[in-house]
């Protein structure tokens, strides 16, 4: 624990003390377990073209990857799962690998592939935050490394098109979303009153969703319903980040009628419905217009509730 | 599927009760299957078994291509076709058979949560060991997958297969681990499903669900696979309750068949 450790990760907006999930997982991390980091941001630098992002180093060893990051910090002693039981340690690996294959993907759709989100949001931040000109082909590199990610990983054999992928990406991660709420119930944390490292990923992955401005979100939309999850994040940040950020939005998104919010939401989820659907019979040539068309149709509304 | 697909799918299958003809196709077992298609197909297999349902198994050299998603197994019921495990679980459940019925919410989470481990760190290192190890790739997974080809086919399909699993290793960035790393995790892996397990005879309860199913299939499959090193198998050997698990399952489930 001797040696000083600088953590390079992305900066934060939106309320957020970093706005990418790897980095959050650190620093929320750090927080919990009460390490000493000095946070240096990779905006405005060359790094962010080299580095790969989080990176921590502590004197002379460099370590990547929030997992080994975590492992890391763990042999240091600076532990946030001290008093898990085994059974609650296999249960976060269990979580973790439910974030990361289920939600993740989604995810990664809503801020780099989804074409409106890229460009209205994604695109001018990261693109504000490099270096001329690097402002020019960072941001649209990282897409496509997400967009080759997204189809190697989900993409079914030849099918490499990722209209085909999205229905079943976002349908996992709605799932994932809803398998977390139960877990958590109406408790402050994951795992008894103190947080671990598995509140850490969950922070990590879903506070972005949560805060940033996307304009298009089916998936955001889905977390706002989900009370819990949203009441998590927005303790974690008042407890353990206010200090750094004061967070503007949120008090005045509850104001709004919620009937009227839980209406339009419905709405919002009918219409995606009936879209995805017209678009599937368009696409698909083995669902021509014949009898099954009105069957289908009864099936799939009667499917949106359990979803 | 698509969204509108699949819940046509699910309708129709309601409709119909399960055949007698049902049939599992999987690679031809003594020269073609791999570590990780057999693992899959005896996690399927396994869970049919624990509904009750009866299936047939037959090997064909080229199912992997007869297969809807491009994944062993899949299983031919009526006139349909459904592939992996987690399709199969819900065809069944239209079908009315379940057996995760009993579980409250937070418990059917973790299960699917668990799941999720085994496809992550299980099917991932397996594929790893298979493909992306160099010695085990030339001495046992190309000579096997092109098994029923020709030359110069047999190489080239083998080629491009090992080409497409390092591929997606180096998406989700496991390509630049090391065999030992790739040991290590199988380890805790086991580790956290030797903890879940405790001294239960199966993870919830007293009944087996989807996920004994697929850990079984798994762990069953590295135990008694063949491969360079016995590395893989040793690091399971060394959780007991998983050993007695897989023997409990085993002898519950497999082996009314011969007597």
């Amino acid at each position: 624990m001797a040696a000083a450790m600088e953590l390079r990760c992305w900066g934060g907006d939106w309320g957020l003390p970093s706005v990418h999930t790897d980095s959050l997982v650190v620093l929320a991390y750090a927080k919990f377990s009460g390490t000493k980091l000095t946070v240096a941001p990779v905006d405005w630098t060359w790094k962010t073209l080299t580095a790969s992002v989080p990176e921590l180093v502590c004197g002379e060893s460099v370590v990547q990857e929030p997992t080994q990051i975590l492992n890391f910090l763990r042999k240091q002693r600076l532990n946030a799962d001290y008093e898990l039981t085994a059974r609650q340690g296999a249960d976060t690996m269990a979580y973790i690998a439910l974030l990361e294959e289920k939600l993740r993907p989604a995810l990664l759709h809503t801020f780099w592939v989804d074409a409106e989100n890229y460009s209205n949001l994604t695109r001018p931040w990261f693109a504000s935050r490099s270096p001329f000109p690097l402002n020019f082909f960072l941001p649209s590199r990282l897409a496509n490394i997400t967009l080759a990610r997204i189809l190697v990983t989900k993409g079914e054999g030849l099918l490499h098109r990722i209209s085909e992928v999205e229905g079943k990406i976002y349908s996992d991660a709605k799932e994932c979303l809803n398998l977390l709420s139960y877990r958590l119930g109406t408790a402050n944390y994951f795992f008894d009153n103190s947080p671990t490292s598995l509140d850490a990923f969950v922070f990590g992955f879903l506070a972005p969703l949560h805060k940033a401005d996307l304009t298009s979100s089916p998936l955001q939309s889905h977390l706002r319903q989900l009370d819990n999850l949203t009441r998590f994040c927005d303790n974690i940040l008042a407890a353990h980040f206010n200090a750094d950020k004061p967070c503007p939005l949120p008090p005045a998104m509850e104001t709004m009628d919620a009937n009227l919010q839980k209406l339009t939401q419905l709405v919002n989820k009918e219409s995606n419905l009936i879209e995805k659907m017209d678009d599937n019979l368009r696409s698909s040539p083995q669902h021509k217009p014949h009898r099954p068309d009105p069957k289908s149709s009864l099936s799939s509304s009667k499917s949106s509730t359990p979803a | 599927m698509s969204l509108a697909a699949e819940a046509f799918v699910s309708q129709m299958a309601a409709a119909e009760p399960w055949p007698e003809n049902a049939t599992l196709y999987q690679p031809l077992k003594d020269d073609q299957i791999l570590l990780s298609d057999h693992a899959s197909s005896l996690a399927v297999q396994a869970y049919l078994r624990m509904c009750g349902l009866p299936v047939q198994v037959i090997c064909r050299a080229n199912a992997e291509y007869m297969s809807p998603s491009g994944k062993i197994p899949f299983i031919h019921v009526g006139n349909q076709v459904v592939s992996e495990l987690g399709p199969i679980v819900q065809f069944t459940k239209a079908k009315g058979h379940t057996l995760s019925d009993s579980l409250d919410d937070v418990q059917r989470a973790e299960m699917k949560a668990y799941m999720e481990l085994v496809y992550n760190m299980l099917l991932t290192a397996e594929l790893y060991v298979q493909w992306c190890d160099d010695a085990t790739a030339a001495e046992i997974s190309r000579p096997r997958y092109s098994n029923p080809y020709s030359w110069p086919l047999g190489k080239i399909l083998a080629y491009q297969k090992q080409w497409e699993v390092r591929r997606k290793m180096n998406a989700i960035g496991w390509g630049g681990k090391s065999l030992e790393q790739v040991y290590e995790d199988v380890s805790q892996c086991c580790q956290a499903l030797s903890q879940r397990l405790g001294t239960q005879p199966y993870f919830f309860n007293k009944q087996a669900t989807e996920l004994d199913a697929l850990v079984f299939g798994h762990l069953f499959t590295i135990l008694t696979t063949r491969l360079t090193s016995t590395e893989l198998a040793e690091r399971v050997k060394s959780y007991s309750n998983l050993l007695s698990f897989c023997r409990r399952i085993e002898q519950t489930y497999f082996e009314d068949k011969g007597s």
